[in-house]
């Protein structure tokens, strides 16, 4: 095992003296809020932003007040359906006999516009109906026979804090699993045969199974420490970042237990990541030709993240859980909006993803062991 | 006479569809410097890379002081040092965690590392830039790194595989400089090169080989016959002279 930890320190020294791999660090852990602080402005706009509302006839009385107080601003004009394409979100006619509505649904601010009237409109009809039947001496209660008292168990905004942390978080933390010890798993491997350092290395008594893993603990302390750094950053970001408009403004943070599990994963992620990389490098004859071996892994890693974005309700069995980097998703996306952990599908997981490591650990040894390596460089 | 330090016997090997060896044997001794003497594609890297446990001989065997090249690799390993052309050293450590590493990995001791790493760092005039990383240092410089961490572990047998090929003519000549020392200090030094003239001048005995085969061996001045030198020599066994 000493020879494990002179690959490691050595392996460790040489990547933080390695400006590609600091600077990797670096952006991840400084992007990480500045995208945060650009989602949390335009979440905020967005909620606050007010659309034009382009109308031609009457307005009801009382309406014009609901319109301003819900940020539609009323702008008379000729042709409402005309100005509806392009002038304004939406176009309105008001006749004796009700609303036509103008909008274009390719337009997202004509979408939200006509979100807010639908809204306001139902608001402005049960008020109506209800002072009809008050002026009729009927109590207004008749309407809703079976009135519906509700009770959240959770806050609305911690709920959507939650939303928005079960996919971001994984997606940081998958992605800064994989890129922060890509460079220097490329660098220990593929860098070691184009530097001709191979040689050398292989010429000591140490046993190559040894250097193998002092080469991979090195890179999985790597890819750790810039997923923790991406995944701290973000958080500490967070407490300071605020979604949602002035009335329904919400931080988002993360328990405990989520934090806990996250921890968990990005240590299995991260070794399983650095076998897999370092057996890519073990297979290429150089650096750059080991970044292409490596470019595929982008888009197989983030296609699980997404999962969680388009499928919001994504509730598999616990089969589901033996496919590697899905399962993280998984695991993760519960415990942070059920704020709880399943430790039958925790225990698939961890299982999936330590043997998905070690298989990856012996394919690198199986290449790092064959007379190829050397005859072919 | 000397025993064999290493002894080479009947040695065969394909790499992809080539046969690169078809029987090669050949012993080198302690304390004399041996040349492995022959063209480019010859098979001596071959050769050596197989004497130094990095390829598995097809045929044949090989002992480094009496171990077994197949079977017992890791003591072959304590027990040589090898240099050859392609200097390639860890770009972002300096000359001397260069040292340090290899010298750590081949067994040396903590408590002897110090003393070890000082050794040769003094032994090759490397003091004026063993702290700088090896980036910043010159081809001459960073092939001083080179054999330094061949040797830091004070093996008996060194082998040098073209070691001059991407020198210049100073840092040759303190190359051959150092295997003459070594020789002096009971080594045993093995010299791979094609530049005969060079072997003629080092070698105390000398093994040709061409295509695989061994064409000629023994002692230089034997070898050499009648011959104007080495290299004429050499181009009469293949058939190839005037």
């Amino acid at each position: 095992m000493k020879d494990v930890l002179i690959v490691f320190r050595k392996e460790l020294r040489e990547i933080l003296r390695d400006r590609r791999t600091l600077t990797a660090i670096a952006l991840a852990a400084l992007a990480t809020p500045i995208v945060l602080f650009v989602i949390s402005q335009v979440s905020a706009r967005t909620a606050t932003q007010v659309y034009t509302v382009g109308y031609k006839g009457e307005i009801p009385a009382g309406l014009d007040i609901l319109f301003n107080a819900t940020g539609l601003r009323l702008d008379l004009v000729d042709d409402p359906a005309a100005a509806a394409k392009r002038d304004v979100d939406l176009g309105l006619v008001f006749t004796s006999g009700g609303v036509e509505e103008y909008y274009d649904p390719t337009r997202q601010s004509a979408q939200i516009a006509d979100i807010r009237l639908q809204t306001i409109l139902g608001q402005y009809d049960a008020a109506r109906i209800a002072a009809s039947l008050q002026a009729k001496g009927v109590d207004p209660s008749i309407l809703h026979p079976l009135p519906v008292t509700v009770h959240p168990l959770s806050s609305p905004s911690r709920a959507a804090g939650n939303g928005f942390l079960s996919f971001f978080l994984p997606y940081i933390l998958i992605t800064m699993s994989l890129t922060g010890g890509l460079s220097a798993a490329l660098d220990t491997s593929a860098g070691e045969r184009e530097r001709k350092t191979l040689e050398s290395l292989l010429l000591t008594p140490a046993p190559r199974s040894q250097l193998l893993v002092g080469k991979t603990l090195a890179v999985s302390v790597i890819s750790l420490a810039a997923a923790l750094a991406a995944i701290g950053s973000m958080l500490i970001a967070l407490t300071q970042v605020q979604f949602g408009g002035s009335q329904e403004a919400f931080h988002v943070n993360l328990s405990p237990l989520a934090a806990g599990v996250m921890v968990w994963l990005a240590i299995l992620l991260a070794g399983a990541f650095a076998s897999l990389t370092i057996a890519l490098g073990t297979l290429a004859r150089n650096f750059r030709q080991g970044q292409a071996y490596a470019t595929p892994l982008y888009f197989i890693t983030i296609f699980p993240a997404s999962i969680v974005l388009f499928i919001p309700d994504f509730n598999p069995n616990l089969t589901y859980y033996l496919i590697p980097i899905l399962n993280a998703v998984l695991v993760l996306r519960d415990a942070i909006v059920h704020d709880t952990v399943a430790w039958g599908a925790l225990a698939v997981t961890s299982l999936s993803l330590l043997v998905t490591g070690v298989l990856c650990f012996y394919a690198a040894l199986r290449l790092f062991t064959r007379e190829a390596l050397l005859v072919r460089s | 006479m000397t025993e064999a330090a290493v002894i080479v016997d009947r040695l065969e090997k394909t790499l992809g569809k080539n046969k690169v060896l078809r029987g090669i044997s050949f012993e080198a001794r302690s304390g004399e410097i041996f040349g492995l003497l022959g063209p480019n594609g010859a098979g001596k890297t071959t050769t050596l890379r197989i004497v130094c446990t990095l390829l598995a001989p097809e045929a044949g065997a090989v002992e480094v002081l009496g171990f077994d090249t197949v079977r017992e690799p890791q003591e072959v390993r304590r027990r040589v040092g090898v240099v050859t052309a392609e200097i390639g050293i860890y770009p972002r450590l300096s000359a001397r965690e260069n040292i340090a590493y290899f010298a750590e990995l081949s067994g040396v001791l903590d408590g002897e590392l110090d003393r070890r790493v000082n050794t040769v760092i003094e032994r090759l005039d490397m003091d004026s830039f063993a702290g700088q990383r090896a980036e910043s240092l010159s081809s001459g410089q960073k092939q001083k790194v080179a054999i330094a961490r061949a040797i830091v572990h004070d093996p008996p047998v060194l082998m040098f595989d073209e070691p001059t090929s991407n020198l210049d003519v100073l840092a040759s000549r303190e190359i051959r400089e150092f295997m003459v020392e070594s020789k002096g200090r009971g080594k045993c030094v093995i010299f791979s090169t094609h530049v005969l003239h060079d072997a003629e001048r080092l070698c105390d005995r000398v093994t040709i080989i061409h295509q695989g085969l061994v064409v000629a061996g023994g002692a230089t001045a034997e070898v050499r016959g009648n011959h104007v030198d080495l290299e004429d020599s050499f181009l009469s066994l293949v058939g190839a002279g005037t």
